[in-house]
């Protein structure tokens, strides 16, 4: 008996003491994560508007983000929009929120700064005080509007959809035509030599400069890269060989209305990453619209 | 198994030649043939489990006196699992690239046999510098033969080292996926047979 | 086994095979029969009775949108209807994302002078195509062994004989849906509610080491003669790299009930194919002239290399 009660004593204990660490271990590194988190998202939308550390962005450029999301009151539902608002001198936050046939419906302010609104957690606190049960609220997507000065400069879209192995995460920059400046991809658990090359430039950069009317009939085609073609895609890498002047704006015009070509061995993975930008470019064309005609009709003083 | 005799510097050396875990002992061989497809995944994977082997060895050999020998896997399975949750969040915090690039093998250090098995027949025997020792050793030892076949595989199947195009092309993408893992593998412990045998036949001929 | 217990294994096989079968059928509207994808741009819809013409060929009668995104309608290019009445097709200009469900509302259904109300019906494809995609994802396109690279220290080393590889098979499989659906019930009312996920490796290796004892328990009292044969391979699950990926899985993937199932069903049945395969070759070996480095592991490596790569055809494949 005597034994038992040791044995239980004793494993009580060290479970008790392995939580205790793992507990504090968790706090620490979660701060940590968040803000290399934070830190690796600015870098990515930097590098996709053309930014690096030879060539820093503007002090006027500024990033904002808005956030969608799906209010749900029985059967009926309806969008929700988190935007950031000029209030005073700084930025606020309201949550705007609209049928889904585009009609304004109510707007509430939103008590949150613009630090604790890239957290979701923060952003689900605020919410729920302003959309309180029965009505429930599910988080959709975010989007990131760079501004230069007054005007739109690019809208960035995080997104992920699935790919040959699992999800694939990606970041997408338009600008306001909802043409491609570039794509990112920021997180795939492809294979390494076959899928995993979507990351290369030679696979991501064949959508950059994509109009709006080819990315919404974009498709896939098993053929190989012209060599012309590839070494104008790689022309930013380190050791590429230079292309001369004029070449340049000559392939540029000969491949910009040609489909992605695929990569060798991962067809499944490009049609993947082909049909995803086109479902993210489609429907987000869509929403900013309907989403500026409302912003326009209530006059709703918004930072971007 | 009395405590051991053997210095430190035999300790070590031990777990990188004589009882390798991946080639001489055959343990934890699910992430040699996934994982060591690149020299960095080899190195991070190797650092982890190094890290994990190091601290429970000691944890072990410092709390040995007070475990009930009744619940002794429990205790070595907790304290494995606890060391491993707290690597796994180190590096998802500090190091998120390539712990992405690891995926789920951080996670499954806790079912290596070779950290339990080391608990068992080590640690709850020795002191805690002895434990410290050994785990180095074997935490190199596994480090050495993730990086030696992640150079093997890297080199030859995407012409790199450490991301920086050595060859310039790639000679043979075979390399790369899993099955190659496996040929590797089974070719470098063959390599490590032939040593053996050589070593026994001058020994004997001494 | 005698009879009588094996009716009651059949009996309750049919039972779950039923409750699949049910899954799949009902609809939500009285009056619809079914829906379903057609082809790539087509969604069908089949009635009970049959539907007045005027009302099933208006195009604006009919919403349909993904589900996540409500906001976005699909545009309906055409509606046909059928000779009897009784099926609509509804012909889309875009390709339909059939991976997603849809959401189709068929507004006031007017049929032989009647309203029968608004019905608001998911589409989506087969659920049960979709189970069965996953078990065989599991068991022979992902292999655990071949394809995931894990298990291979069991693996090695209880595939030297065929009948301790079908042992150690049966006994994992047994194992390891066993403790795949405590970990899916604990993960879904505890850890992810209490927002413990950083405890997920701990709790999953307690599960696991449970349902060992408590497999050999049961088996112990209800079976002797089955624990006599397959009980030493209990010990050897704990250090398997599957026993403990397979609850990793289902949590990232946020798997429900039927899923992780599935899954961990897949897992066991690959690695008992696994190791049949690998035992039959290994048995051959033996009797081979391997040359004296070889002898042992190296060569049952290379062989292992060799089954991986044949399994590398079945990478890519999708069924449903």
């Amino acid at each position: 008996m005597k034994q038992i009660i040791r044995i239980t004593v004793g494993l009580t204990v060290s479970c008790l003491i392995a939580a205790l660490v793992m507990g504090s271990v968790f706090v620490i590194t979660d701060k940590a994560k968040k803000h290399n988190e934070h830190v690796d998202v600015q870098e990515t939308v930097l590098g996709l508007l053309g930014y690096t550390k030879s060539h820093p962005a503007p002090s006027d450029l500024k990033l904002y983000s808005l956030y969608r999301y799906i209010l749900t009151d029985a059967d009926t539902s309806t969008l929700g929009y988190v935007l950031p608002v000029l209030k005073g001198d700084g930025v606020g936050y309201q949550l705007m929120v609209m049928d889904l046939d585009g009609q304004f419906i109510h707007q509430y302010p939103l008590d949150m700064t613009p630090e604790k609104a890239s957290e979701a957690a923060e952003r689900s606190s605020a919410l729920q005080e302003v959309v309180k049960p029965p009505k429930t609220f599910v988080y959709a997507d975010a989007t990131i509007v760079a501004k230069l000065g007054k005007k739109r400069l690019a809208y960035l879209l995080p997104g992920e959809f699935p790919g040959f192995k699992t999800f694939i995460h990606v970041m997408l920059a338009l600008d306001p035509s909802f043409e491609i400046l570039g794509l990112e991809i920021t997180e795939q658990e492809e294979d390494p030599g076959l899928g995993a090359e979507i990351k290369q430039d030679y696979f991501k950069n064949q959508f950059k400069g994509k109009s709006f009317e080819k990315v919404k009939d974009l498709h896939v085609v098993k053929e190989p890269l012209p060599d012309e073609y590839k070494a104008y895609l790689e022309s930013k890498k380190a050791k590429a060989s230079p292309i001369p002047e004029g070449e340049v704006e000559a392939i540029r015009s000969r491949y910009q209305d040609k489909d992605i070509y695929a990569l060798t061995g991962a067809t499944i993975s490009s049609k993947a990453v082909t049909d995803g930008v086109k479902n993210m470019v489609a429907k987000f064309a869509y929403r900013i619209n309907r989403l500026d005609t409302v912003i326009s009709s209530r006059h709703i003083p918004v930072a971007f | 198994m009395p405590a051991t005799t053997k210095t430190n510097f035999e300790l070590v050396s031990n777990g990188i030649l004589n009882e390798n875990p991946i080639f001489r002992l055959a343990l934890s061989m699910c992430p040699a043939v996934g994982i060591s497809t690149t020299v960095m995944n080899g190195i991070m994977l190797g650092i982890a489990v190094l890290f994990v082997q190091v601290f429970s060895s000691c944890t072990i050999a410092a709390i040995k006196n007070y475990i009930h020998p009744r619940i002794r896997i429990p205790t070595y399975t907790l304290t494995i699992a606890t060391w491993v949750t707290v690597i796994d969040l180190v590096l998802a915090a500090y190091m998120p690239a390539a712990y992405k690039e690891m995926g789920i093998f951080v996670k499954l250090i806790v079912a290596f046999a070779i950290i339990t098995m080391r608990l068992e027949t080590f640690a709850c025997k020795n002191s805690v510098p002895a434990s410290f020792w050994d785990g180095i050793g074997m935490g190199f030892g596994f480090m050495f033969g993730m990086v030696a076949l992640g150079f093997v595989r890297e080199l030859l199947g995407m012409g790199t080292i450490l991301g920086y195009d050595v060859l310039g092309f790639r000679p043979l993408l075979f390399f790369v996926l899993p099955a190659a893992g496996f040929f590797c593998v089974g070719i470098m412990m063959a390599m490590f047979n032939y040593m053996e045998i050589v070593y026994n036949r001058k020994r004997r001929a001494r | 086994m005698n009879i009588s217990k094996r009716n009651y294994l059949l009996s309750a096989v049919w039972v779950v095979i039923g409750i699949f079968l049910m899954a799949g059928c009902a609809t939500e509207h009285r009056f619809v029969k079914k829906t379903a994808f057609k082809e790539t741009h087509q969604i069908v819809i089949e009635f009970a009775g049959p539907v007045d013409e005027a009302w099933a060929k208006n195009a604006s009668n009919y919403t349909v949108y993904e589900k996540p995104d409500p906001d976005i309608k699909l545009k309906i290019q055409g509606v046909a209807l059928s000779a009897d009445r009784k099926t609509v097709t509804l012909t889309f200009t875009d390709a339909l994302n059939q991976s997603q469900p849809h959401v189709l509302t068929a507004n006031h259904i007017a049929s032989e002078g009647k309203t029968l109300g608004t019905a608001i019906l998911s589409v989506k494809k087969v659920y049960l195509g979709y189970l069965f995609s996953i078990l065989i994802g599991a068991m022979i396109i992902n292999n655990f062994v071949f394809t995931k690279y894990l298990g291979l220290c069991v693996f090695f080393g209880t595939s030297q004989k065929k009948s301790t590889a079908v042992g150690m098979g049966i006994t994992f499989t047994i194992v390891i849906v066993v403790s795949a659906m405590m970990s899916w019930f604990l993960y879904q009312f505890v850890l992810r509610p209490y927002r413990l996920d950083f405890l997920q490796i701990v709790v999953f290796i307690g599960l696991v080491s449970l349902s060992v004892q408590a497999v050999d328990t049961i088996l112990r009292k209800v079976n002797p003669l089955l624990f006599k044969a397959f009980g030493v391979y209990l010990v050897l699950v704990i250090a398997n790299c599957i026993i403990i990926a397979v609850p990793l899985i289902l949590a990232d993937n946020e798997y429900n009930a039927f899923e992780s199932l599935m899954l961990a069903l897949g897992a066991g049945l690959g690695f008992l194919i696994a190791l049949f395969l690998m035992s039959s070759v290994r048995e051959r070996l033996e009797l081979a002239r391997v040359p004296p480095t070889y002898r042992g592991l190296p060569i049952a490596f290379v062989v292992a290399g060799l089954f991986a790569l044949a399994f590398l055809g079945f990478s890519g494949m999708s069924i449903f």
